[in-house]
């Protein structure tokens, strides 16, 4: 009896263990699914059908590598991604990363807001009402410091993003074919392709998702020990991303690009499904769309000013006062005001700002990453827990890639004009 | 051409050494302080530079540069000295490099009471050598490191506008690197232990994870204990895990019992038994009854540590008991008069002891209006009792009448807070 209870108590004790470590991976996965992520999938599934899905594999890898290579350097050195590229890079480096992240990021909540006006739109609801609300519920929510209830809140409602697994297979998708074009890809080498590989796999892997990983990691104040259950919890974060995204680009495939259905936003993708899949998938859609833009323009202004804050030794943190962090909450103000103007505008060049968000992204992603991997095999920070050569291999070679694949682009452009 | 006697780090990093004949001898690459200077001359508790790390021809080497100088020429600045020597890297085995320890790492402001980072050194050449005279960790740094605050005090300048720059002398501030503060804690106490416990906790509590335990065990073992009673549980936890066993126990000890046996609460079971094993017999006793009371009970907030006298005993007996014996200030806010069976006989207040005769015997001064809660009763129950009776501390008795302990105000303002409960 006695040995028994025992027993059940250390099951339930590493369980419990488990779901106090749960969160930094899993939370991270699914901001990856944010409305710049939902539109270039949508968009990549409506214009290349079946053919680009191939890219969830190596990007699949990737994220995995990048985020275990955060949550290491996070728990060894107790220490923010941008504190250590400061510490040790120096100012010039760091402010030229930063202005870029800074740029990024404002393009990238301005795609937020994009993506709540646009959700919104399909039942109904004018930007000009949805938008100023929703980014002033934002903002409350963390000056006035009930964020951390917030987020448990919106993480529940990300389990919404399984939607896109109805909205999927009520568009019956060709499945044989789907395993074909997996198995043996076809793709053209031209300049859109490319634009559109570099643009999948800079929203799976978008920069400042780095330094968030690691700050939600010294967060929870993890120990190595603990790194099996961190590693997990990074797993199910990287699967769940990786699913959401497939489905989402075979709901578009099967019904827009088989039809012929040319989308630019993934408003567009929720409206065009509507005759194709019935309203419901329509609306499934649209209501993953608005849940995965509010979560994302919840945390991606307070990350962007967290870490700029932290790389510039300004006090930073919600638990702070507006008095005792004036360049953090103004800083996040600022960003909100902006992105939350610029859909205001009316004919806003909401394309145009997505796509330079992602080229900025894109340009800036092999730059964090050769910090990371540079940062991450320094013996005097990291000690014992240095890369592993295999790690390391994968590291260069996706950043070999992205500068490879940009400069193809750079090129392509260039022959194209 | 002019010499300066007060420059930044930033001006000499990465600069080329010329000697007087124009050669060029390296380019510095970081420099060595000895934290505190033994000979008593004006700049004794300034750290002062001792040599440097350069690159010649590609290698790393360090070298004594004799006769240092930043010179000026118009808008340009040029490194000169005498002569160099390259000497053996054990000559700085106890020295600290300026760029690789302090630059841009975090350090205390002991004024502002708060992490800041440093985003410039100023630094100053007498004839008794090169000193570091204080950290900026203003803006104006951050913009001469990134080579572009004369352009902006030009901007700025027709409309009357300045660049904010922020500069705190050495005597203020406190590294928190381990191994530099390990160097300069060989020398001197550290300053941290200037800081009020509670300036101090929120400060540990924004440090890395890494820094907290060395910065921690540096303190005097009673500021410690202070500290580690103010810090959130997270920190708490973390700090006791990575102590020594023996540390960890001597500063537990000092605490008071309840904020100790809160503490272990959140200890895994088998290290609470380990610390409860190594603390002294009579402290961890206290700890381990404490710890019976399971959450949310009076019992789980009670402090055990009280003052109790016989009402036969005089006013001026309890003075000088409270003379010897020195008790922290929260002990005093209620005294309490019990009998042989340390039944609750009444309660006395500083008030009652300041204006009461020197001979009269408690039972004369005591209140006898008892208002006491049980020690397993819910927490609820004590709110209403402390803010309809004006009290202090409300006395806790067990289901014998026996008196076990207290409960004040200050813990029952934290709990109601919820400071202690979360995060």
């Amino acid at each position: 009896m006695t040995v028994k209870k025992i027993t059940n108590n250390k099951l339930l004790k590493k369980i419990g263990l488990f779901l106090a470590i749960l969160g930094p991976g899993i939370i991270t996965g699914s901001v990856d699914n944010d409305a710049g992520g939902i539109t270039t999938y949508s968009v990549a599934g409506a214009m290349y059908g079946y053919n680009l899905i191939w890219t969830l594999i190596p990007s699949f890898l990737v994220l995995l590598v990048v985020q275990e290579m955060n949550a290491r350097m996070g728990i060894v050195t107790g220490k923010g991604l941008a504190t250590l590229i400061r510490e040790n890079a120096g100012v010039k480096i760091t402010f030229f990363i930063f202005l870029g992240l800074l740029l990024a990021d404002i393009g990238n909540t301005t795609t937020e807001f994009a993506g709540v006006a646009g959700s919104l739109e399909v039942f109904g609801v004018s930007k000009y009402i949805s938008v100023p609300l929703v980014g002033f519920i934002v903002w409350v929510l963390v000056v006035k410091g009930t964020y951390t209830v917030a987020e448990r809140i919106f993480l529940i409602f990300s389990v919404s993003l399984l939607t896109y697994v109805v909205s999927a297979l009520l568009g019956h998708p060709h499945w044989a074919e789907i395993g074909h074009s997996i198995v043996m890809p076809q793709v053209k080498a031209d300049g859109s392709t490319i634009a559109m590989v570099l643009g999948l796999v800079g929203t799976t892997i978008a920069p400042w998702m780095q330094f968030y990983m690691q700050s939600s990691v010294i967060e929870k104040k993890l120990k190595i020990s603990q790194y099996n259950y961190v590693m997990v919890d990074i797993i199910i974060g990287c699967i769940g991303t990786v699913i959401v995204a497939f489905f989402i680009m075979v709901a578009c495939a099967s019904t827009l690009h088989e039809n012929h259905i040319v989308i630019n936003e993934a408003k567009d993708a929720a409206l065009a499904l509507k005759p194709l899949a019935g309203a419901f998938a329509s609306q499934l859609f649209a209501f993953g769309l608005f849940i995965a833009s509010i979560f994302s323009a919840t945390i991606l202004p307070l990350a962007t000013a967290f870490y700029v804050c932290e790389a510039f030794g300004f006090d930073a943190g919600i638990s702070k006062k507006w008095g005792e962090a004036q360049e953090f909450y103004t800083l996040y103000t600022a960003i909100i005001i902006i992105s939350v103007g610029i859909i205001l505008l009316p004919n806003a060049p909401l394309i145009g700002i997505s796509i330079w968000s992602q080229v900025i992204n894109a340009i800036l992603l092999p730059v964090v990453l050769i910090c990371m991997i540079l940062l991450v095999n320094n013996k005097k920070i990291m000690g014992r827990y240095v890369n592993k050569p295999i790690i390391n291999l994968i590291g260069w070679a996706t950043v070999a890639i992205l500068i490879g694949l940009s400069l193809m682009l750079l090129v392509s452009s260039f022959i194209v004009k | 051409m002019t010499s300066l006697t007060t420059f930044y780090l930033s001006r000499l990093l990465g600069c080329n050494i010329f000697d007087i004949r124009e050669n060029i001898l390296g380019r510095i690459h970081d420099v060595y302080i000895r934290m505190h200077t033994s000979s008593d001359d004006y700049q004794s508790g300034n750290p002062q530079v001792i040599g440097f790390a350069i690159h010649v021809n590609g290698k790393n080497k360090d070298a004594m540069l004799d006769n240092l100088q930043i010179v000026k020429f118009g808008i340009h600045y040029k490194v000169q000295c005498q002569s160099m020597t390259l000497v053996s890297h054990n000559m700085f085995s106890d020295a600290v490099l300026l760029k690789e320890s302090i630059l841009d790492q975090q350090i205390v402001d002991l004024n502002g009471r708060k992490l800041v980072r440093v985003n410039d050194i100023r630094m100053v050449t007498i004839a008794a050598g090169t000193f570091v005279v204080a950290v900026d960790v203003g803006t104006e740094g951050l913009l001469r490191r990134l080579g572009v605050s004369r352009f902006f005090k030009r901007i700025l300048q027709p409309f009357g506008g300045n660049i904010p720059s922020k500069f705190i002398l050495w005597d203020d501030v406190e590294t928190i690197d381990p191994d530099t503060f390990n160097i300069q804690l060989s020398q001197t106490r550290s300053k941290l232990n200037t800081i009020h416990p509670s300036d101090l906790a929120d400060i540990i509590e924004d440090m890395s994870k890494n820094y907290q335990t060395p910065i921690f065990s540096s303190l005097d073992e009673e500021h410690a204990a202070d500290v580690l009673e103010e810090l959130r549980v997270k920190e708490q936890v973390h700090i006791i895990e990575s102590l020594p066993l023996g540390k960890a126990a001597d500063v537990l000890e000092k605490m008071p019992a309840n904020e100790a046996a809160d503490l272990m609460d959140h200890l895994e079971e088998d290290k609470t038994e380990q610390l409860l094993l190594e603390m002294e017999p009579e402290a961890s006793e206290e700890v381990r009854d404490l710890l019976e009371y399971p959450d949310g009970t009076i019992g789980s907030l009670m402090t055990s540590e009280i003052l109790t006298f016989m009402a036969e005993q005089t006013v001026s007996d309890v003075i000088d008991q409270i003379r010897t014996e020195k008790p922290e200030m929260e002990s005093l806010y209620s005294l309490f008069v019990v009998d042989e069976k340390n039944t609750l006989k009444g309660i006395i207040t500083m008030r009652d002891l300041l204006i009461a005769d020197l001979q009269a015997p408690l039972e004369r001064v005591m209140n006898t209006n008892l208002n006491c809660v049980n020690d397993y009763d819910r927490l609820d129950a004590i709110s209403g009792i402390v803010s309809k009776y004006n009290l202090l501390a409300v006395p806790v008795i067990n289901e014998h009448d026996e008196l076990e302990g207290m409960v004040v105000i200050d813990d029952l303002f934290d709990e109601l807070l919820g400071k202690r409960r979360t995060s």
